[in-house]
């Protein structure tokens, strides 16, 4: 069945265009739904999985984003099999897997730490899960020989796992992981290990490897610009439970409420008053009286609220224009692409801005007076 | 001491006050004070086996003579059996501690280690009473019906066998236990990610990558085992005398000067030989467990593609022939339920925890009995015993001269092999391994070997018999375990503390004095208590050195153990064990910190 899959001699092809949600219409999808349902693990009192629910659609590239401690690892866990449920059930394509060890679920994984076996060359480990699977010698070769040839490795066949760089010690736990094209890759912070400028083209990588393969890909990682740049959707944790799930634009856009607006994204969060509401429009009033729109989802109509600014989507000029609010400077950064301005509002509240570099705008000095604003779009009101 | 100065005049532009700072130095005094007690002495040993009519001579008689020939054969027949029982046993032990969490974790490693601290004699004896014939062993088997009287289960090669099996099977879980908690607990995580089943992870990742702990622990055994006189002594029948056995015999006759000598060389070139080839597989660091020393000119990582094909064409026969062997008994195996693997772990390593902590159970209780011999289970309670030994002024003469000689060998062993662990852990000289080798090698050398080449040293300078001789004696075993630990403790130490404290104004004395002392003061401290410890159980070089007017603790059992097996000797046990339960309750804290840093 598995030999059936056209991959071979495809390349992983183009940079990433995944524009979040969508997904290519000419990719095979070979992976399963997972369907977590109210899933429990405990550990001693501390509660690390809290009643979790979480619908993974076949072929999903989906990451579960949160600091550590909040519970990612260990639902993973779960799932790989390395952890027993304390409550609820994991669903594989509809079945139970909890009384499934797990050498016999069929997944693939990728480790923080690589966990290359130290014994083995390159082709050894790779062929390792087909050894197990008991698939005859020839077919195994060749299985191999393609799956080093995707990752760019086949070089490296004969080597010894430690006698490479990190970035291609990981790029074998990957072939490792897919050569049985299996129909769920579970991913446990592969990138962390890595530094900056590898992260980012293994991510592509991986991402491109998503797309030819169609296996489910859960992905845990703390890098929040990791999973915006990889995932069909996130589910971000906080505390052993799932506050949101969404697509990463929705996540970065429209967060539940405040944990998730700052964990993804650096924010401005303005407490203001609600003047009124019309439809998806909010107006509402600041602690300095400024009067401002927002867009809303939120169930509030009268009272206090938090509302979202991101720092990008403020305007900044010299002079007055019509609705801003005069800030002071207390902190001007140039950071290349961008200047990164902190700012006091007449209320006493910090803003943080974010203007892209330009020729002429100039850096201002600490104590200048700035006039920021910003549209009802670019205000988000949390619930 | 060569390589030292071969070192300076590889550097003659430095100025004669900066080559007194050279921390090669504190080498000097360890490497004199071996040199002249434990390397002289074996060099004569040589000399004198070599003193006869041809050099060979006596060796041709040692191979001749048809007794010990087969001695011989017999002792590399007990030592392989032996090795192999304490891998086959020691092995699910291991694991057993490594998969155990918490509470269970320290209980079960303590009954490992606590056996190792107390005196193979006492552990022999407990054996003895065990298996005697009012032991608890023969009253079981009765009791059950299965037999009608006593029978003899001492004095043959079985209860040899498990005697020495049981005395050395810490030093293997331990050997295999390090190389077992040192793997990425990833790397069956990842196995089983990848189809592998609990036999076959255990049998392509566990085992494979566990084989140099597995080597380095069955050849720490094989080589103790060779020397072995205490256990097959005392539970042996005249069939199982092993080769030490037939040393300490010809001792006893004066006329066998030369063939005494020649006897002893051939045990030891036996040894060597075995250690030899075993550094030359495992790398010399399994003698004391380390990890490789940072050698100047060695780099740790080179990709020489020669050396590396090399590699992986051992590893690739390994495999071939780990799968035309293995996997068929594997697919067998895979047929049994899931549980099997960790039964039989659960199952092998309870049995061995039970052969380390019953005997010395058996003997605590035994020590309150109020009869006038050896049974159990005691028909009633008294403190008679200890009663005797606390009046009896030869044990209590015995005990204060054990005591004395204990803590100034231990003093000699701490100063010396402290400052020789700080020599090779700072100074750059090269043939650190070498270095560290002479340090440590006492362990390997068969004591009886060792104490018939100190008798001659001692007549000579007339230390037989007195304090300081036997001390100083003591003192050459007590420097590798001194070094070791303080190595250990030395590298755990973060030079940018010292860096730090340098850069702030500190003297290199004060550096020493307020970071580097206190980071070490636990493994000093540690250190010191094994010292201790090992002069205090020490018997065989005791057995050779000592005189009819100095007796002590271990000289005292020995004598008691061959001639009138009582109750007394419980007692010292019970004592013993105390000691070392005391000394380790006493120094949890203090070793605990030391992990912490």
């Amino acid at each position: 069945m598995v030999q059936n899959v056209a991959w071979r001699g495809e390349r992983p092809g183009g940079s990433t265009t995944h524009a979040g949600g969508t997904s290519n219409q000419s990719r095979t999808v070979i992976g399963s739904s997972i369907a977590i349902n109210e899933v429990v693990k405990r550990y001693g009192s501390f509660v690390a999985a809290d009643h979790i629910s979480l619908d993974v659609q076949p072929g999903e590239f989906i990451t579960l984003l949160g600091p550590s401690g909040s519970g990612k690892t260990t639902l993973l866990n779960l799932v790989a099999g390395f952890q027993k449920l304390d409550g609820g059930a994991i669903l594989v394509d509809g079945q139970p897997i909890h009384n499934v060890p797990t050498h016999k679920r069929g997944f693939g994984m990728v480790f923080q730490s690589y966990a290359l076996f130290p014994n083995m060359t390159v082709t050894q480990n790779v062929a390792f899960p087909l050894r197990m699977a008991g698939v005859d010698r020839e077919t195994a070769d060749r299985r191999v020989a393609e799956t080093l040839e995707i990752m760019r490795l086949s070089e490296h066949a004969q080597k010894n796992p430690n006698q490479m760089s990190g970035g291609q010690q990981q790029r074998v736990a990957i072939a490792r992981s897919i050569v049985m094209r299996p129909k769920v890759v579970l991913m446990d912070e592969p990138l962390s290990a890595l530094d900056r400028r590898l992260r980012e083209s293994i991510q592509i990588e991986i991402r491109d490897l998503h797309q030819t393969l169609g296996s489910t890909i859960l992905f845990v990682t703390h890098d929040q610009g990791e999973a915006l740049t990889m995932s069909d959707r996130i589910a971000v944790m906080d505390a052993g439970k799932i506050v949101q799930v969404g697509d990463p634009v929705e996540i970065y856009r429209h967060p539940n409420n405040s944990f998730v607006a700052g964990f993804v994204g650096e924010s401005n969060l303005i407490d203001a008053e609600i003047v009124q509401k019309r439809g998806s429009t909010m107006t509402l009033k600041n602690r300095a009286g400024f009067v401002f729109n927002a867009e809303s989802r939120a169930a509030i109509d009268v009272g206090r609220a938090t509302v979202l600014v991101r720092p990008e989507r403020i305007a900044i000029s010299n002079e007055p224009t019509q609705n801003s609010i005069p800030v002071t400077v207390t902190s001007a950064l140039f950071l290349g692409e961008i200047l990164r301005i902190e700012a006091q509002m007449e209320g006493g509240e910090t803003l943080l801005i974010r203007a892209g570099d330009s020729a002429t705008r100039h850096l201002p000095d600490v104590g200048d007076v700035l006039h920021a604003s910003w549209g009802a779009e670019d205000c988000w009101v949390l619930q | 001491m060569s390589t030292v100065t071969a070192d300076w005049s590889a550097a003659p532009a430095t100025p004669w006050r900066e080559r007194l700072k050279n921390p090669a130095w504190l080498l000097v005094p360890a490497a004199g004070f071996l040199a002249f007690i434990y390397l002289l002495p074996l060099f004569d040993l040589v000399r004198i086996a070599m003193s006869g009519a041809t050099p060979w001579v006596y060796f041709e008689r040692v191979f001749a003579v048809p007794l010990y020939w087969d001695a011989l054969v017999r002792t590399m027949q007990i030592s392989f059996t032996v090795a192999f029982l304490c891998l086959l046993f020691g092995y699910p032990t291991a694991l057993l501690i490594h998969r155990s969490r918490g509470i269970t974790q320290m209980l079960i490693a303590t009954a490992i280690i606590l056996p190792y601290f107390i005196a193979i004699l006492i552990r022999t004896y407990a054996w003895m009473v065990l298996l005697g014939r009012n032991g608890p062993i023969n009253k079981f088997l009765q009791w059950l019906g299965i037999l009608s009287e006593p029978a003899q289960l001492l004095f043959n090669r079985g209860s040899v066998l498990l005697g020495m099996t049981a005395v050395l099977l810490p030093l293997m879980v331990l050997s295999i236990y390090s190389s077992v908690s040192r793997l990425d607990p990833g790397l069956t995580r990842a196995a089983q990610a990848s189809g592998a089943g609990p036999i076959a992870t255990f049998w392509r990742v566990l085992l494979p990558l566990t084989a140099p702990g597995m080597g380095a622990g069955f050849l720490l055994v094989f080589v103790t085992a060779l020397g072995f006189f205490i256990t097959p002594t005392l539970l042996g029948g005249p069939g199982d005398m092993m080769f030490a056995m037939h040393i300490t015999q010809q001792a006893d006759f004066v006329s066998s000067e030369g063939f005494l000598q020649a006897l002893a060389v051939v045990l030891l070139a036996i040894t060597l030989v075995v250690v030899a080839v075993a550094g030359r597989f495992l790398g010399f660091e399994f003698i004391w467990g380390g990890g490789k020393l940072n050698e100047t000119h060695a780099k740790p990582q080179t990709d020489d593609t020669a050396t590396s094909t090399t590699v992986t064409e051992r590893r690739t026969i390994g495999m071939t022939i780990a799968d035309t062997i293995g996997w068929p008994i594997l697919r067998l195996l895979s047929a049994l339920p899931g549980w099997t693997g960790t039964l039989t772990v659960r199952l092998m390593g309870g049995f061995v925890i039970a052969t380390l902590i019953v005997p010395i159970i058996v003997v605590m209780i035994i020590s309150f009995s109020k009869a006038s011999f050896l049974t159990f289970p005691p028909p009633g309670w008294s403190f008679r015993w200890y009663e005797k030994f606390l009046t009896d002024s030869q044990w209590i003469s015995a005990f204060t001269s054990s005591l004395t000689i204990a803590v100034i060998s231990s003093a000699m062993a701490v100063t010396l092999g402290g400052l020789a662990a700080m020599g090779i852990v700072r100074s750059r000289i090269k043939g650190k391994t070498i270095l560290m080798l002479l340090l440590v090698s006492p362990v390997i050398v068969p004591p009886v070997v060792l104490g018939l080449s100190l008798y001659s040293l001692f007549l000579q300078f007339d230390l037989v018999g007195t304090i300081g001789g036997l001390a100083a004696a003591h003192a050459i075993g007590g420097i590798p375990i001194v070094v070791v630990i303080v190595a250990a403790a030395l590298q755990g130490v973060d030079p940018k503390l010292e860096q730090a404290a340098s850069v702030h104004g500190a003297s290199p004395i004060t550096v020493f004095r307020t970071v580097t002392l206190p980071a070490i003061a636990p493994g000093l401290a540690a250190a010191a208590f094994f010292a201790f410890l090992h002069s205090f159980d020490e018997l065989v070089l005791s057995l050779f050195l000592s005189s009819a007017n100095l007796q002590t603790l271990p000289l005292r059992l020995w004598a008691d153990v061959n001639y009138q097996l009582n109750p007394v000797l419980a007692v010292v046990s019970t004592l013993e064990v105390l000691l070392v339960v005391g000394g380790i309750i006493l120094a949890r804290p203090v070793l605990a910190r030391s992990r912490a840093a």
